[in-house]
C-alpha cells in the first residue's frame, strides 16, 4: 500500500470509531449543536448549545432520540454535563497527552445541520483567553469549523479527545477547550452533582 | 493507536517544533507584534513592513526572554528588513533547499511571547518576477495556508521543519506570499552588511518585443520576446557598453530577459558594479557584450 492509501484507512478508522460517541443535541431553537457520549447517559456538549429554556433532546448516531437533563454546567468554560436514560454504551477518550502546535487535528460535528462532519487541520496554537472570570485556556485549530460543531470534539490523530469545539472566529479558526479543562469538570460535575458510581 | 496518521501528526508537530525554535516576536510597531526567523545568533530576518519604527525594538526569543535590537538595514521592495540583535543568543533556522507544488507545508509565526502558532497547507504555486507596490521580487511562493494576524515574517516550514520561506502579507490586496528561502537569505546577507539593497543601473529604455522563431534558433534556447533598446543615456553603463539603439536585450548575466519585471528583478542586489556579459540580438545576430553595472541613484 502506498503512503495516502495507508492515510485513507487511517482516518477511516478514526471515523468509525468517533462516530457512535458523537451525539446531536437540540434544544428546540432553531439549529442543532453536538456533543459527545461519556458513558453511562453522560453527553458532554457546550453550555451555549443547551442554554435555551426549551427541553433538550440528545439523538444518538443509531438516530434515536432521548430527552435529556442538565446535571451540571460551568459557564466559565462553556461545558455542560446532559444525561439521557440509556445504560452503559460507548464512551470517548480524552487524550491525556499535552497538545503540540503543528499536530493533525480533525473536528466531527453537524455544521449547518448535516450529521457526522469531518474536517481537518492543524493545532494553531495552545493558548488562552480573558473570560469574564479569568484566564480560560483555549486551543485554536485550522479547521474549518460552523454552527452545528459546537460541543463536538477536536480529535487528535489517534482519535482521541484533545477538546470540545466551542467557538468560532471569522470562520478559518476554530476555538476549543482542552481535554484537561474537560477532565476537571466533569471530575467537579461528579463530585457534586452526579450520584457517585455513576462516571 | 499507532499507524501512519498518527506518524504523520507527529512529524508535523516536529516540524513546527524545530523551526519554531528559530521563530521569534518582533515587537516593532504599535498594533500586535510579528514574527520574525533568525538566521544568525545575532540577526532576525522580518518583514519590513512590520517595522513600523527604527528606535524601541524588542524581540522575543521562544524562552520569552526579551532581547533589545536594532534595524540593520531594510528593502521596501522585497519587504524584507534585518534586526540586530544585542546579544548573540538565537537558535539559526536552517533554509530548505527548494519547494515543490503540493508539498506539505506549515505556516508558523510568534504574535505574541504566549507559543508558537501554526496552520497548515501545501505549496500551491510558485512565480515571478512580479511588481511590488515598492519595488519587485524575483521569485515568490503561493500557499494556502491561512496568514494569522502577526504572521507577517514568520518561517514557512517544511514537512522536516526547514525553513522553505518567509511569510508576508505586506504586498496589499489581502494577498499573503512567501519569499523562498534562498532568495530572502541573499537579501538578508547584504541588508546586514551594507544595510539596503543596491539597485542597478543599465541607462536605456526599453520595449518588450517579439523574438522570431529563426532568431531564436540563431539564440540557441526558446526565449519569444526580448527588450529592443529604443533609447541609451549619454555617460550610461550601457553606452560605456557599447549598446546601441536598435538592440534587443536578451539576457543578462546568463539570464534570459523577457520583460521589464524580470530585467528590474535582475539588476537588483550583488550585481551592482559588476562587469556581466549582456547579450543582445543585433540585425538578428546574438551578440555578448561585457557591461558594467551601475547604481541607480
Amino acid at each position: 500500500m502506498n503512503l495516502p492509501v495507508m492515510l485513507d484507512s487511517a482516518l477511516d478508522e478514526l471515523y468509525a470509531r468517533i462516530r457512535p460517541v458523537l451525539a446531536v443535541v437540540r434544544d428546540g431553537r432553531r439549529g442543532a449543536g453536538a456533543g459527545i457520549l461519556a458513558g453511562n447517559g453522560l453527553v458532554l456538549t457546550n453550555l451555549h448549545v443547551v442554554r435555551g429554556r426549551h427541553p433538550v433532546e440528545v439523538t444518538l448516531d443509531d438516530d434515536r432520540t432521548y430527552p435529556a437533563k442538565l446535571v451540571a454546567s460551568d459557564k466559565r468554560v462553556d461545558l455542560a454535563l446532559l444525561e439521557i436514560p440509556v445504560d452503559g454504551g460507548a464512551a470517548a477518550v480524552l487524550s491525556k497527552d499535552s497538545p503540540r502546535t503543528g499536530e493533525l487535528v480533525y473536528a466531527f460535528g453537524h455544521p449547518w445541520g448535516q450529521r457526522n462532519v469531518l474536517t481537518g487541520g492543524v493545532l494553531s496554537a495552545v493558548t488562552s483567553v480573558h473570560g469574564q472570570d479569568g484566564e480560560v485556556p483555549i486551543l485554536r485549530a485550522d479547521v474549518q469549523l460552523a454552527p452545528g460543531n459546537s460541543g463536538g470534539p477536536l480529535l487528535n490523530a489517534a482519535g482521541e479527545v484533545l477538546g470540545l469545539n466551542a467557538m468560532i472566529f471569522g470562520g478559518d479558526q476554530s476555538v476549543a477547550i482542552p481535554a484537561g479543562v474537560v477532565r476537571e469538570f466533569l471530575e467537579a460535575a461528579r463530585r457534586e452533582h452526579v450520584p457517585e458510581g455513576v462516571l | 493507536m499507532s499507524n501512519v496518521l498518527v506518524d504523520l501528526s507527529n512529524s508535523m508537530a516536529a516540524a513546527a517544533e524545530k523551526a519554531g525554535a528559530s521563530t521569534v516576536t518582533v515587537n516593532a510597531r504599535r498594533r500586535m507584534p510579528a514574527s520574525g526567523i533568525a538566521f544568525a545568533a545575532d540577526l532576525v530576518l522580518t518583514a519590513d513592513h512590520t517595522v513600523e519604527r527604527e528606535d524601541g525594538i524588542s524581540v522575543f526569543l521562544p524562552d520569552k526572554t526579551e532581547v533589545n535590537a536594532s534595524l540593520a538595514g531594510r528593502d521596501p521592495g522585497s519587504d524584507l528588513a534585518v534586526l540586530r540583535l544585542e546579544k548573540s543568543v538565537a537558535a539559526p533556522a536552517a533554509p530548505a533547499a527548494g519547494v515543490r507544488i503540493g508539498q506539505l507545508v506549515l505556516a508558523l509565526g510568534r504574535p505574541s511571547p504566549d507559543g508558537l502558532e501554526a496552520s497548515l497547507g501545501v505549496i500551491s504555486a510558485l512565480g515571478g518576477p512580479v511588481r511590488t507596490p515598492r519595488g519587485s521580487l524575483e521569485r515568490y511562493i503561493r500557499t494556502d495556508t491561512t496568514p494569522y494576524p502577526g504572521f507577517s515574517g514568520g518561517p514557512l516550514a517544511d514537512a522536516e521543519g526547514r525553513v522553505a520561506g518567509i511569510n508576508t502579507s505586506g504586498f496589499g490586496r489581502g494577498v499573503a506570499l512567501t519569499i523562498p528561502a534562498d532568495l530572502a537569505w541573499k537579501v538578508a546577507q547584504q541588508l546586514a552588511e551594507h544595510g539596503s539593497i543596491q539597485h542597478g543601473y543599465l541607462g536605456v529604455r526599453s520595449e518588450a518585443v517579439e523574438i522570431a522563431a529563426a532568431v531564436q534558433k540563431a539564440l540557441k534556447r526558446e526565449q519569444a520576446s526580448g527588450l529592443l533598446v529604443i533609447s541609451v543615456e549619454k555617460d550610461s553603463p550601457a553606452e560605456a557598453g557599447e549598446l546601441m539603439v536598435g538592440d534587443i536585450l536578451a539576457a543578462i548575466d546568463g539570464v534570459p530577459v523577457p520583460d521589464h519585471d524580470t530585467l528590474f528583478a535582475r539588476l537588483a542586489g550583488d550585481i551592482v558594479g559588476k562587469s556581466v556579459p549582456v547579450e543582445v540580438l543585433r540585425g538578428g545576430q546574438p551578440k555578448t557584450l561585457k557591461i558594467k553595472i551601475g547604481a541607480r541613484q
